[in-house]
């Protein structure tokens, strides 16, 4: 069950690019995007998932280089939501994998899980709804500062990385 | 307890590079909207989770069981405040599995609300089972943060080796002083009818036999043979081991010694035990269930210690190892060491029986199945049993046990001389 969900955001992954232009380049994408997902879902990986939503946010940005869409939010914000629910979803399918569980647990995950992606959806609202209102406040300006701030992130974001990958998830004997 | 990151997290910032990096290099605002709910969730994972606390009992359904027996272990848990995930899993020994429910949970638990957890687990083998107690894990939000803790219960249960049932003893040549079930020579009071003579003063009424007193003319009474028991010592060999956890000669041995000490205690014989290995461990003859308990304790702890030395026989107490006792020696006969201890209880004129069990199949059960294995099998257990007709050509009394069959098969086809008439148990 919880892999069919799985399977499903997965697909909803590819949509957006799709949806944009199904180009043979984002038909091998959203392919590949699939594959690497599925699999993943199927062995119940997080890397592996992680590499096939990777895939999915790279054909995200082909699709709009390609096309030159105007900005559109929903499917961006939508698609980032998918994300984190997929995550989410793989990496507790993982642990609960051979356990004895309850409905109960699985409905409380789900509405914590919903509940985050909520207040990340609003935020994604907010942001966008100003970053909107501040490109039309810093015309012609904006570009560098975006650039700027887009690459501090980028920097945080690596050391961040750096920072988990020395670490690892707490020992606990699995049966 | 400390809040520790997960590998989630990792996952999570890839992606969120991987938005932003491709936002940058793009110049587009859609894809910086995507790290959006991702940050989010990782700023909502890394949220302070209160100080979780909860109590934690466990109950287990027997301290003492046998062989392929179940034990229910049942878990008690209590939220003390809130807890959103909480993962159990309680580490299964080796030789125990699964047999209902799972050793791994979990639960959400509000504040005050309490929680029971039971699963069964089947004991495979002999040995001191001891349950150290659960792990216990608290998930944060999305699974981004841990904290882990192990609840510190070492609860222990005694597999003992597992009991058949046997008919067909082995009949001790010798008998003692207390009351039993083995017809002795000497007459006294008993059941068993022995010689008759000419009545005297003091004889009971009620002895009189009427048929010879008729048939001779005077009064004749019937003497009986009274029911004596005897020493039996079970003399287990602990020098070497073959055999696949849980299935070794050893532990074959002991499943034997167990089910002989049963048997010979249940015709009320006293019976002791000497484990003769790396240590020299005996229990002294007794009887009656408080001596089974003995027994079993020490048959649990039975096992290969390696040395060198060898123990001489004369270590042990004439207490322990009576004259007249029968002698039941269980042994792979594997190790010269022990070749000579039997040698020197025959010589010593012990009534003695040696229970050869086998090596071939123990070890036959973790090699692989191959041709090559099949005839080494066969020539080994060709090479045992002409080895094992040259002890009996020096005298020794010895069956074969594969430990497959059940003992009472293998003491059938054993023959001993009648030297004394055999009351029914």
């Amino acid at each position: 069950m919880m892999r069919l969900a799985a399977a499903v955001l997965v697909t909803a992954l590819v949509i957006p690019a799709l949806a944009l232009r199904p180009s043979p380049p984002i038909t091998w994408l959203a392919a590949a995007t699939l594959v690497v997902g599925g699999a993943g879902v199927v062995a119940l990986s997080v890397p592996v998932v992680t590499a096939g939503a990777s895939l999915a946010v790279i054909a995200y940005a082909l699709a709009l280089l390609i096309v030159e869409a105007p900005f559109g939010p929903v499917a961006a914000i939508a698609l980032g939501a998918t994300l984190v629910l997929l995550l989410a979803l793989v990496h507790f399918a993982g642990r609960i994998h051979g356990a004895a569980i309850s409905l109960r647990v699985i409905a409380s995950q789900l509405r914590q899980w919903l509940g985050i992606v909520a207040i990340g959806v609003a935020a994604a609202l907010g942001l966008g709804a100003g970053g909107a209102l501040l490109a039309v406040m810093l015309r012609g300006a904006t570009l560098p500062v975006v650039a700027a701030v887009a690459t501090l992130g980028a920097v945080i974001t690596v050391a961040g990385v750096l920072a988990l990958l020395t670490r690892e998830d707490p020992p606990m004997t699995r049966p | 307890m400390s809040w520790r990151s997960t590998t989630l997290n990792v996952s999570f910032l890839t992606l969120v590079g991987w938005a932003l990096f491709l936002g940058v290099l793009t110049g587009r605002a859609d894809l910086a909207l995507v790290a959006v709910p991702l940050v989010v969730a990782l700023v909502a994972g890394r949220r302070a989770v209160a100080r979780p606390r909860w109590t934690l009992s466990r109950e287990m359904s027997a301290d003492r069981l046998f062989e392929d027996e179940r034990v229910t272990v049942t878990l008690t848990l209590r939220a003390e405040g809130a807890l959103p995930l909480v993962e159990l899993l309680e580490p299964l020994p080796p030789r125990v599995r699964l047999e209902r429910g799972r050793n791994h949970a979990f639960f959400t638990l509000r504040s005050g609300e309490e929680v029971r957890w039971t699963f069964a687990l089947r004991c495979g083998g002999r040995q001191q089972l001891r349950l150290d107690g659960p792990h216990v894990r608290l998930w944060g939000p999305l699974g981004l943060a841990a904290t882990e803790t192990r609840h510190r219960a070492p609860q222990t249960v005694a597999v003992y080796p597992h009991i058949t049932p046997i008919r067909q003893l082995p009949r001790p040549l010798r008998t003692q002083t207390f009351v039993g079930n083995y017809v002795s020579p000497a007459q006294g009071e008993g059941i068993e009818p022995g010689d008759i003579r000419p009545f005297a003063p003091g004889d009971h009424v009620r002895h009189v036999n009427w048929r010879a007193t008729l048939r001779l003319g005077t009064l004749h009474v019937t003497r009986h043979h009274r029911e004596r028991n005897a020493d039996v010592v079970l003399l287990l060999d602990s020098l070497s081991e073959v055999g696949a956890d849980g299935g070794t000669v050893v532990d074959v041995a002991a499943r034997g010694a167990a089910a002989l000490a049963a048997a010979y205690l249940a015709r009320k014989d006293r019976v002791g035990l000497i484990e003769y290995g790396g240590l020299l461990r005996w229990v002294k003859p007794g009887s009656g269930r408080a001596q089974l308990q003995r027994l079993l304790d020490t048959l649990l702890h039975a096992s290969v210690i390696f040395t060198y030395v060898t123990r001489e026989l004369d270590l042990i107490p004439p207490r322990i190892l009576p004259a007249q006792a029968l002698v039941l020696a269980l042994s792979p006969l594997l190790d010269a060491r022990f070749l000579r201890v039997l040698t020197d209880l025959a010589a010593r004129g012990f009534d003695l029986v040696v229970i050869a069990v086998s090596p071939v199949t123990a070890a036959r059960a973790v090699a692989s199945r191959s041709p090559v294995a099949d005839i080494a099998a066969r020539l080994w257990a060709l090479e045992r049993r002409a080895q094992l007709d040259e002890y009996r050509r020096h005298g020794l009394t010895i069956i074969e046990w594969d430990g497959v069959q059940p003992l009472d098969v293998a003491l059938a086809a054993l023959r001993r001389p009648r030297h004394r008439r055999w009351a029914a148990g």
